[in-house]
């Protein structure tokens, strides 16, 4: 694979969409499917940073990107020309209701929820809440339950912020949605959001002490069981059986129990990817040399992969939503770095190269297949 | 009175650096009325500025007539019918840069 090179993109149906956000902007990479020469364009948004990203298909392609402005604040702006030409709403299409004494800092997750109608977006933000939008990421609504959890007292912003950064839709029961906080907790409703339940059963908390406030980091479904999923905690990684209702440890055979990301994979039950780092502490690779590790039997085991990555000197971080995997056979991998490289694998993991290595810090990375 | 809109903003202004606020010459207005009155006309001002609970955002600054509105009242600061008022970003740095 070429190092990209930056171009107007003129995307064609099967192609592979890379949505990347950086505190600089936001940058779209676009390749065939055999993934072998990505175009790049960008940066979009210049100067503000792009914490989330989601691609809606179904016939008419748009891009919908959360920008931040540390001036003129955060919204969600939508392309329907790949990048071309970006709408960016004329007043704030997500605001905390007047009296609540809440402001959007960020918006960290955009999710296209398709298994609850073709125009719905998800959004996740800080300080944590969920909103909805029926119009394809224009206008969006709170959704109140969450806001107004008896939780939410105890809930506590880390380094990044109180952040709701998970949004998991269950693909058959749709009323059966998770979201994670950090730091707050993973919550799940069976009733589309009227109501938001603790799943927290089996989780150890940062600091380990009694009454400090969970930290979930990502949590991902299984590709062939919704009601199992994966979570790297902040200290931690764990799997649920049963709906998030307890959790089992997983992380036995990982160098370390702290990391950001977690990825499953799109088809194979059980594979998942994690990226982690030394600690709480010192949020680098061990030795300076940067692993994925993959286990294919749902955390049972894990095995270090590491061909094309840096062997020494390899200082960097992946953030939560940094790391993705897209849906062709064999799957591809993507993850940034803090350093602003953009990694991609073709062979689901086994190896690796650099698509990009001089961007801006990135913070989110979203796959996308062209309709 | 005259209020001029940094670059960032222009797009929302239809381009123009100052935008004109008729005031007679008696009368007085807060730098919310201002920004109030400047969004009827030019709705993409009032969230690029306020918040949603009505602040002044954090890295903006308001100047009324050579003076940060910020140690004048913030958005109660008064403005009259020959001031001047500049929505400014605030020269702000620092970690994430």
């Amino acid at each position: 694979m070429a190092m990209a090179t930056n171009a107007k993109l003129s995307p064609a149906t099967g192609d592979i969409l890379l949505m990347v956000g950086t505190v600089k902007g936001a940058f779209i990479f676009l390749s065939d499917r055999r993934r072998g020469d990505f175009k790049m364009s960008g940066p979009h948004f210049a100067g503000q940073s792009v914490w989330s990203a989601a691609f809606i298909g179904n016939g008419a392609p748009r891009i919908v990107v959360g920008n931040k402005s540390n001036h003129w604040g955060a919204m969600v702006s939508w392309s329907d020309d790949f990048g071309a030409t970006w709408n960016e709403p004329t007043e704030g299409n997500i605001k905390f209701p007047k009296g609540s004494g809440e402001s959007l800092n960020a918006v960290w997750a955009l999710e296209a929820a398709t298994a609850l109608g073709p125009e719905v977006v998800l959004a996740g933000v800080d300080p944590a809440a969920m909103f909805r939008s029926e119009d394809r990421g224009e206008t969006f609504r709170l959704n109140e339950a969450l806001f107004n959890h008896s939780d939410r007292p105890k809930w506590n912003p880390g380094f990044g912020g109180l952040c709701l950064h998970s949004i998991l839709v269950h693909p058959q029961e749709p009323k059966r949605m998770y979201a994670a906080i950090s730091s707050g907790g993973i919550y799940r409703t069976d009733d589309g959001g009227d109501s938001w339940t603790a799943c927290v059963n089996g989780l150890r908390v940062h600091p380990d002490v009694p009454g400090a406030t969970l930290c979930p980091h990502k949590l991902r479904f299984d590709a062939e069981n919704p009601s199992r999923m994966y979570l790297q905690n902040h200290p931690g990684v764990y799997r649920t059986d049963n709906e998030a209702r307890s959790w089992v440890t997983i992380e036995n055979g990982l160098p370390s129990d702290f990391g950001f990301p977690m990825v499953a994979h799109p088809r194979r039950g059980g594979s998942i990817y994690t990226f982690p780092l030394i600690s709480d502490e010192f949020r680098v690779p061990r030795d300076g040399s940067p692993r994925v590790w993959r286990s294919r039997d749902a955390g049972a085991s894990w095995e270090a992969l590491g061909k094309g990555l840096p062997d020494r000197e390899g200082f960097f971080t992946v953030l939560r939503d940094a790391f993705s995997a897209d849906t062709l056979d064999p799957v591809g991998l993507y993850f940034g770095t803090r350093g602003g490289q953009l990694y991609g694998s073709n062979d689901e993991g086994e190896s690796w190269r650099a698509i990009a290595e001089f961007l801006p810090p990135i913070l989110c990375v979203k796959t996308a297949i062209v309709d | 009175m005259r209020v001029h809109i940094p670059s960032a903003l222009r797009r929302w202004t239809g381009g123009r650096d100052v935008v004109e606020l008729p005031l007679a010459a008696d009368m007085r207005m807060t730098a919310a009325e201002v920004i109030d009155a400047l969004a009827r006309e030019h709705p993409g001002i009032r969230d690029r500025v306020l918040d949603e609970q009505g602040e002044l955002r954090r890295h903006v600054n308001i100047f009324i007539d050579g003076e940060n509105a910020r140690f004048a009242g913030g958005l109660k600061a008064r403005v009259g019918a020959d001031s001047e008022m500049w929505i400014h970003p605030a020269l702000s740095g620092g970690a994430h840069d």
